[in-house]
């Protein structure tokens, strides 16, 4: 188990190298000039050449990418071009916001998506499964963007329920949680049921009905369990999705997290800016995915983590 | 199986106590005396020496004041000044008025002033302002109230280099820190900067005010605009100026809380025509675009009569506009045989050999396919090319575009032609003259206009100037943008200005809902 873990941590390494290398690549090819974006259309030519140099953007990209790469391996992102502090510590102040909104997220879908899953896998054709795949279709076609609006007219203006924008209390968190998870929901839900009209004809579901165990609690005790496997792939995969599904609903609620600075620091070509908050995310995912590994060892006894 | 049913209502207890919890609606109500402002986007910097966005002007201008500022008329004032002299061509003399102080206590003396020059001024400050005070030889203060500054040469616009907001002596640079900003001499103080969600102004303790003035402003930041929108009609929000669609304006204008102001503004929107392509250097195609744009159509039906159409950079309310130019109203016929006249025959479909590539960004993209359907109406193709803007930017920048549309804000004094049209100000010497527009008639006009300090001669300088760029036109000018808010009719005594400054908001008052007064 350690050993696996250590393995996994380790394997981290080329994963984060070769994110940073290819955001770096990246970032540096588009056109836009940090330094243009900073001191504006009315600076002076020497203004801008000073300015650059200062920054140490008039050095051979092989430089500044092993200035970056260096910096990296001792922990250190850089500062920001547009902000003037470390990317470190503007990460660690926005991070916990989209943690905290991609989390509710994830527990919205998974609120909405497991009765539904249940109701659609336990009896196909039924009229609840009709009404629950129908409102998985209408989950997955509506975008971020006209979802979110469409809550805050019906439960903030209209029902008066929760407030319109920003973060503070829970109640600031529903409605960007319920508008990031609505899509993930109709997903997982699809996959459940799917998973579980798979799992009734097993042997071991014979069993526990022969048993005299009703379908339904059969269903419950046994299968769910088993249906789980796959839905917690889906999980782990989906996540990068709540992650960049969390930018558009930051916008949209005003929610300071980390996806708005990132869209703000790809506009200023800020490029250690750009360069900490997606390796934030990459990470995040790549980490995500390991802990869904474990989880699995946990629902399922035949995997075992070596 | 208890042990389970157990787990299963502690659980079913917890998800409703979140969800309770959840209903209970958090502080949202007003508090008395607050106005709330919605921006689109955080101040860039709280520190008067480094900010140069709109936004974060906005904000700064009623913490710091500046030398001299611009009156809603348009013409520079007295702020912390209570004199100016120009004894010589290149030198003036700002007496400074007495008993000022900033936000902490400290007394404002011409050392602070001193102070906040040299430290933009200084090579290592890496300030954008330092651009704009090229000009500026020297500052001294001989003595505690007495400000003297000097130019290099005769800088005709030297005041708008006296609108730069004052910090105290010593203020460290650069402002690095994520909290307010230094104090500031203006009617109010930073409480404190949340970067990307509110910036909040109490009173200077220092100004005396109105005792049903606004005590305190917050600035929310709302990047969407129909949550502004919505935010406005919930009554969250007072006030959102110069950042509303103009598709929502009507359904704002239903709310009977609401009212809307559509006043007149400077910010200038043209067409930018490249003279590096061989075909935009032939007037005649350059003005069978302007005939083929028709802009009262544009300006009533897509932008709600939210701008004027414009005669030229300067607006009415400059002290140097002259309306009295060339003017290119709708006109397809025209354009049609002008671009006849330069060889661009119709085929049978009716349309040209001119095919153009329009830079613009995705905020742009709509205007942009109005100007593509009506240039196709006098045989002009235009290919819209919509880029991210930091990448447009860049391009536009560097030259690289045929056509492309973009607009100048905060036109205060009418050196602007220089920086756009002046042959110097071509990339890479300078940055603002990106269409490589080259006319020595025009050089002379905006050189003379610059070094001349005369108003009545520069008057005369800059009504030629206008002629000219009308006659010539390296822009097509489109319209002046309105300066449009939204605003709950409780907030009392607000004053839009045409450059959008928001600096009124030192002096208005909210009455408690109902109108019974104002708040307490």
């Amino acid at each position: 188990m350690i050993r696996y873990l250590l393995r996994r941590m380790l394997a981290l390494v080329p994963v984060a190298l070769g994110v940073a290398t290819l955001t770096f690549a990246l970032i540096h090819l588009v056109p836009g000039d940090p330094v243009v974006a900073m001191l504006g259309d009315t600076a002076a030519p020497a203004d801008l050449a000073g300015m650059r140099h200062q920054l140490g953007l008039d050095r051979p990209l092989a430089a500044q990418y092993a200035s970056f790469i260096t910096g990296l391996a001792h922990g250190d992102l850089g500062e920001s071009i547009s902000y003037h502090q470390p990317v470190a510590r503007l990460i660690a102040e926005r991070f916990p916001a989209t943690l905290e909104l991609a989390g509710a997220g994830l527990l919205v879908a998974i609120l909405i998506a497991f009765p539904l899953g249940f109701i659609a896998g336990a009896k196909p054709g039924s009229a609840g499964d009709v009404g629950a795949m129908g409102f998985a279709v209408l989950g997955i076609s509506v975008p971020h963007i006209y979802l979110g609006p469409l809550l805050m007219i019906l439960f903030s203006l209209d029902l008066r329920w929760f407030p319109l924008t920003g973060r503070g209390g829970l109640g600031h968190l529903v409605l960007p949680a319920v508008t990031l998870g609505t899509a993930l929901a109709a997903i997982i839900a699809r996959m459940l049921r799917q998973s579980l009209i798979g799992v009734r004809a097993s042997d071991y579901m014979r069993t526990a009905l022969s048993k005299g165990l009703s379908p339904t609690a059969a269903l419950l005790r046994h299968g769910l369990r088993n249906a789980l496997t796959s839905v917690i792939t889906l999980l782990g995969l989906e996540l990068g999705g709540l992650l960049t599904g969390a930018l558009i609903v930051e916008m949209i609620f005003s929610w300071p997290g980390l996806g708005r600075m990132l869209i703000a620091a790809i506009s200023a070509r800020d490029y250690p800016l750009v360069e900490g908050c997606v390796l934030t995310f990459a990470l995040t995912y790549v980490v995500v995915n390991m802990a869904t590994d474990f989880v699995y060892a946990l629902v399922d006894p035949r995997v075992s983590l070596k | 199986m208890r042990r389970g049913r157990a787990r299963s209502s502690a659980i079913a207890v917890a998800l409703c106590a979140i969800v309770a919890s959840a209903c209970a609606r958090p502080s949202q109500e007003r508090r008395p005396g607050r106005i709330q402002v919605d921006i689109e986007s955080s101040p860039t910097s709280t520190d008067p020496r480094f900010a140069t966005d709109a936004i974060s002007s906005r904000v700064n201008e009623l913490v710091f004041d500046s030398l001299v500022k611009i009156s809603r008329e348009g013409e520079f004032v007295g702020d912390l000044a209570e004199s100016i002299e120009r004894p010589d061509p290149i030198t003036l003399i700002f007496r400074l008025k007495h008993g000022i102080r900033f936000s902490d206590g400290r007394a404002l003396t011409a050392r602070d002033v001193k102070f906040t020059y040299d430290s933009i001024l200084a090579p290592a400050s890496m300030s954008a302002k330092r651009a704009g005070m090229i000009e500026l030889a020297s500052v001294s203060a001989p003595d505690d109230y007495t400000i003297t500054m000097t130019t290099r040469h005769p800088y005709a616009p030297a005041l708008e280099i006296a609108m730069q907001g004052i910090v105290p002596d010593g203020t460290p640079l650069p402002a690095q820190s994520a909290a307010a900003g230094p104090p500031g001499t203006g009617p109010f103080a930073m409480l404190s900067y949340r970067r990307d969600e509110s910036v909040t102004l109490a009173r200077n303790p220092n100004r005396t005010a109105a005792p049903a003035a606004a005590r305190e402003i917050l600035f929310k930041v709302v990047p969407d605009p129909t949550v502004r929108a919505l935010e406005l009609a919930e009554g969250i929000c007072d006030l959102s100026e110069n950042n509303l669609e103009a598709t929502l304006l009507p359904w704002l204008a239903a709310h009977k809380t609401l009212e809307i102001s559509n006043t007149a503004g400077t910010t200038y929107k043209y067409i930018e025509f490249n003279f590096r392509d061989p075909r935009l250097r032939d007037l005649r195609v350059r003005r069978a675009i302007a005939y083929s744009i028709d802009r009262t159509a544009i300006v009533s039906s897509m932008l709600h009569g939210t701008a004027r159409i414009a005669t030229g950079m300067l607006a009415p309310e400059s002290w140097a506009y002259d309306g009295d130019v060339a003017n290119y109203g709708y006109d397809p016929a025209g354009a049609r045989r002008l671009l006849d006249e330069a060889g661009y025959r119709a085929d049978a479909r009716g349309m040209r050999d001119l095919r153009f590539e329009y830079k613009t960004t995705p905020e742009g993209a709509r205007l942009a396919e109005v100007f593509q359907a009506m240039l196709k109406q006098v045989g002009i193709r235009l290919d819209i090319r919509t880029l991210e803007w930091a990448t447009y930017y860049g391009d536009i920048q560097r030259g690289d575009f045929e056509l492309t549309s973009l607009q100048w804000v905060g036109i205060e004094d009418p050196n602007y032609y220089y920086m756009v049209f002046d042959s110097a100000m071509t990339p890479p010497h300078g940055s603002t003259n990106r269409g490589d527009y080259s006319n020595p008639e025009m050089d002379a006009l905006v050189e003379a206009g610059q070094r001349t300090i005369d108003p009545a001669a520069r008057k005369k300088i800059y009504a030629s100037v206008q002629k000219l760029a009308a006659d010539d036109l390296p822009y097509v000018s489109l319209w002046w943008v309105n300066t449009v808010a939204a605003l709950n009719r409780g907030v009392q005594g607000f004053e839009p200005y045409p450059n959008g400054s928001l600096r009124s908001l030192a002096q208005v008052t909210l009455e408690a809902p109902g109108g019974a007064g104002p708040a307490q």
